[in-house]
């Protein structure tokens, strides 16, 4: 028998509960204690495909325009259309609404970022990010379910600490059972069948799955405990604030969901959501228009409209409690490929976005000249991604458990990227912590990404 | 065990469940002291977690070679031999040859049904449906519907099953501008017709298909403009596997097994033969005549030499020989057995196989490799060895596998046609699952292992799905399910109701407890054994539905 529990998973446990829609739970629900708990959200945004990120962010500048422009004859973004960063680099004119955030200090740039390894493999590469382990892809835990299970400064009990907001869960959170993931509150829920029986058919699900405790028994009971929370809290619908709009795609409405979600004060500490179509090896779009265009300009807006939801232009501010990071496996190849599309490549970039941002670009520019680029064809990764993730971990989150997070990382430094208080990383594996789930125990030194 | 306290307020059972199995590393007492050090609690090692003993062999087979027992199947089964193994391995041998089983119903559903596009030709289909005014994206919608009406109806169950595992395996979106209109000839000629045949020679068909070389842009990939997305995928997903990838590395650093190969590929391979595969292209512009069949553009070959796989290909080959070597060479290298082997060990057996079955399986892999069954005897192997008859409740049914096994256990006969009001709604509701078959967007297919359908959304809309399913009713307020005809006259009770449609949906009893649940549900607190008034009374009648809704939704229905 576990001897304590660290965290429930609270459903509609009580009317306290249920009447505790909008307030932050972790300070109000648990205020008797010495401590304050950490109320931070982390929104982790994952560009599925290998984003192009050098139409993204890219040289306007210097010998790299040179480099820029002879590689990519068709398709580079014109100088004069590209908004300013740090007048070295700018920014795809399609991302208007971001360049706000960028402008109010609160969007940081870090490029030439990625896995510090070379693998060119979409589904390798999104599992190294996502378990957390560059040079492992079999682990059964990701890296948010180990930073949950590190973390020492939650309430013990939180109503909804993690989200995926995807029809499917998301490797990341792979392994924490008190993740949920549900794609639309609306829907969420058994009210179809004859309505007069429904009540007792859902007790009746209930006591059918808390018969065993079998992995199946297990997960259904969480789906059924998410179920009764989001009928609970979010049956209501939602309006966006501070007239925020979001893309009408799956991508805008899922974030809008991670807003009402935040709003609830259900507790979410992390919530995950892709945005896919990144796999640019065929007609991208010339210039700074076409098909990559649309895509960064779904982006870049569905991010600015979180922003503004979450107020950071003005209303209630839920910015300075969130930070969102925007990820990809890879960057792609500097050379176009004769199609007028990029093949797969290396370093990539990512963004940080928050109330609590530094803005500003961030991180060291590999070149772009032949011998700078990686294997002589791609941006170089001079960012590890644990790099900014473990900031974002420390500063943000107030985890300092690296060496559980992110095993093998080793020589973490911030880069800078949000403000908070720094905390000695702790790089013990954890032992046995992670392999609870019958993950391969022992040697951590295995998955050292440090190679390469 | 974990612990759970369990009580009822506001109409909702809640739950407390240990849901870490971890000790406490702060306590609220002294977590503002930073932990710097070693964690000095270690975890303990939870007990396996029991999972409910294999059922009888005709429940297991039919659940994990097929979509799950239809009304007959059971006796079926068990008149192929007077025990389990005896029927086991009979069926197994008619459900490898499925030309030997009639499967007249299924052919007249899918008569029945109107397809047009169906047996086109892919020039036909490309006439029509690309060069032509026909709607482009009707191919697609009718090669769906068709894999709803085969996997319900069909008798070639396990047929069925692999189509979906090797579409998944070779997948392309198939809602795509260019590959919708010639999507039936790609699920006919590509994965149909070779899903019991020769791996190499599905290869053929996939890498020629229009389908795939629009997929995966190698439509477009020449001498002067070479594009690696094809290559990519063909090394990584549809042959040797991420298993045998050593990433970016030189092909001379790469060590040799003991008959000279290299163990595993590199980028350098995948660049190489990308070069090999220059000018396998489509046949879609009006100078060659715009047919859409697939052709080879010899002008945009990358003429000279390449070494791929340590395979030396030299220059200025045949027409298309550089590209045959290629799949050669990956067709009949170990770790490709060793990849195709697991992944077909990981769908019939569990997430993480015995390696014992995937060793025998890739070693008839590799024994068979110009065999036109090849992956029948492999098949074999798997579906008559101890570890696929012994395992049970290893994974679950997925949505796809959940809703027409539901389907099939309730004799639900739904009308899938292209364009049609009731099929409208049907997949309006089902895309919601998680698993609208054919769009999974990205080149790996569906994932197939049970972390990601476990999850709460797949679990929640396929719970809902089914749902819907035994209330769904056309625009007359006719019922799709008639429950009440399919209930025997003399089947009343709550008990008798319970046992009746418990052993037509599942084949088998439930435990004790869940069955103690369906009845009580059914009975509301009525004496069990007291007739109910299903005849004359509407409540009773839903009650009934919202039952078998139950039934779908219950653990025992799930495993596979």
């Amino acid at each position: 028998m576990p001897k304590t529990t660290r965290r429930h998973f609270v459903v509609g446990c009580s009317a306290a509960v249920a009447g505790m829609s909008g307030a932050r739970f972790g300070s109000l629900l648990f205020a008797d204690t010495e401590m304050p708990y950490n109320n931070e959200t982390l929104i982790v945004v994952f560009a599925r495909g290998g984003m192009d990120s050098m139409n993204l962010v890219f040289p306007v500048s210097g010998v790299d325009r040179g480099h820029y422009e002879a590689a990519r004859p068709d398709i580079k973004v014109p100088v004069n259309e590209a908004l300013p960063l740090d007048g070295q680099f700018g920014i795809h004119p399609a991302v208007g609404q971001l360049h706000n955030v960028y402008q109010a200090g609160r969007l940081a740039v870090v490029h030439a970022a990625g896995v510090p390894l070379g693998n060119r493999s979409h589904f390798d590469s999104q599992a190294f990010m996502e378990l957390g382990t560059p040079g492992n892809n079999q682990g059964s835990t990701g890296w948010l379910a180990r930073h949950f299970q590190s973390a020492y400064n939650l309430p013990p009990e939180i109503v909804m600490p993690s989200i995926s907001v995807s029809s499917i869960q998301t490797t990341s959170l792979l392994g924490d059972h008190d993740s949920i993931n549900m794609s639309d509150p609306g829907d969420f829920n058994l009210q179809v069948g004859p309505w007069e029986w429904r009540d007792a058919q859902r007790l009746a699900m209930r006591n059918l799955y808390s018969s065993d405790d079998t992995w199946l028994h297990t997960s259904s009971l969480q789906a059924l405990d998410a179920m009764d929370i989001i009928e609970i809290h979010a049956s209501g619908g939602y309006t966006p604030a501070n007239g925020a709009e979001y893309p009408n795609s799956s991508f805008g409405r899922h974030l809008k969901v991670v807003a009402q979600m935040i709003k609830l004060g259900l507790g979410l500490r992390v919530a995950t959501i892709d945005i896919g179509g990144w796999d640019t090896h065929n007609g991208q779009g010339d210039g700074s228009g076409g098909y990559f265009a649309s895509r960064v300009g779904e982006l870049g807006g569905g991010l600015a409209a979180l922003y503004t939801d979450l107020g950071g232009f003005g209303g209630t501010d839920y910015t300075n409690n969130t930070t969102v990071v925007l990820q990809s496996e890879f960057g792609r190849r500097l050379r176009q490929n004769a199609d007028r599309g990029t093949d797969h490549g290396h370093g990539g970039v990512m963004l940080v976005m928050g109330g609590t941002t530094i803005g500003g670009v961030h991180g060291t520019w590999p070149g772009l000249a032949n011998d700078q680029l990686y294997d002589g064809a791609d941006l170089a990764v001079s960012t590890d991604f644990r790099r900014v993730l473990s900031e974002i971990l420390i500063r943000r989150m107030g985890n300092n458990s690296l060496g559980v997070v992110f095993p093998g990382y080793a020589d973490y430094q911030p880069l800078g990227v949000v403000h908070g208080t720094d905390l000695p990383p702790d790089y013990s594996p954890g032992g046995a912590l992670l392999f609870r789930d019958g993950f391969e125990s022992g040697d951590a030194s295995v998955w050292s990404g440090s190679q390469g | 065990m974990e612990s759970r306290g369990k009580s009822t307020v506001h109409g909702h059972t809640t739950m407390t469940r240990n849901v870490h199995n971890l000790t406490a590393r702060g306590t609220r007492g002294n977590a503002t002291a930073m932990r710097t050090s070693a964690p000095t609690t270690v975890v303990e090692t939870p007990p396996p977690k029991s999972l409910p003993p294999p059922p009888a062999a005709a429940v297991l087979a039919l659940n994990k070679m097929g979509y799950g027992p239809s009304q007959g199947d059971i006796g079926a089964f068990n008149a192929l031999g007077s025990n389990g193994d005896e029927r086991h391995t009979a069926y197994v041998e008619q459900q490898l040859n499925p030309n030997g089983i009639d499967d007249s119903e299924a052919d007249a559903r899918l008569a029945a049904a109107g397809f047009a596009t169906l047996d086109m030709t892919l020039e036909q289909l490309w006439a029509n449906y690309v060069t032509g005014d026909g709607y482009r994206y009707r191919p697609y919608y009718e090669v769906r519907n068709a894999a709803f009406i085969r996997a319900l109806y069909s008798t070639r169950q396990l047929k069925e099953l692999m189509v979906n595992f090797w579409h998944n395996h070779f997948n392309v979106y198939g809602r795509d501008y260019w590959i919708a209109p010639v999507f039936s000839s790609y699920d006919r000629d590509v994965i149909r017709a070779n899903v019991f045949g020769n791996f190499r020679a599905m290869l053929d068909g996939m890498a020629k298909h229009t389908a795939m070389l629009y997929y995966l842009d190698n439509y477009t990939s020449s001498n002067a403009g070479p594009n690696e997305n094809f290559c990519r995928e063909l090394f990584e997903l549809h042959t040797m596997g991420a298993e045998n990838y050593l990433g970016v590395m030189q092909q001379s650093q790469v060590p040799l097994d003991n008959e000279g190969r290299p163990i595993g590929y590199v980028d350098a391979d995948v660049f190489e033969a990308t070069r090999c595969f220059t000018g396998w292209s489509v046949n879609n512009s009006s100078s060659t005549g715009n047919t859409g069949a697939f052709l080879y553009r010899s002008e945009w070959h990358d003429r000279f030499q390449k070494t791929v796989l340590g395979t030396f290909i030299p220059q200025d080959q045949p027409d298309l020989k550089d590209g045959h070597d290629v799949l050669d060479a990956l067709a009949s290298h170990p770790g490709t057995a060793r990849f195709i082997a697991r992944k077909l060990c990981a769908k019939l057996i569990s997430d993480d196989p015995p390696q014992s079955i995937i060793d025998q399986a890739a070693a008839v892999f590799m024994d068979n490799l110009d065999s036109s069954v090849q992956l029948k005897k492999v098949m074999r192997t798997i579906l008559n060895s101890d570890e696929f008859r012994t395992t049970w409740a290893e994974k679950a049914k997925n949505p796809f596998e959940i809703t027409i096994s539901a389907m099939r256990g309730t004799n639900s006969h739904f009308h899938f046609a292209y364009d049609a009001n009731d099929t409208d709604s049907f997949f309006y509701r089902y895309d919601d699952t998680g698993q609208p078959i054919y769009r999974w967007p990205a080149p790996d297919g569906y994932p197939d292992t049970r972390d990601k359908w476990q999850s709460a959304s797949p679990r929640v809309m396929t719970w809902r799905f089914a749902n819907w399913l035994i209330d769904f009713h056309d625009s007359n307020g006719n019922f799709y399910l008639d429950l009440l005809g399919q209930t025997p006259g003399n089947v009343r009770s709550a008990n008798e109701i319970a046992d009746f449609w418990i052993n037509r949906i599942l084949g088998y009893s439930m435990t004790t407890a869940d069955r103690t649940q369906i009845v009580q549900f059914m009975a509301q607190g009525h004496n069990p054994d007291a007739d109910l008034p299903l005849d004359t009374d509407e409540d009773t009648r839903d009650r009934l539905r919202a039952m078998v809704g139950l039934i779908l939704m219950s653990p025992t229905f799930q495993w596979r």
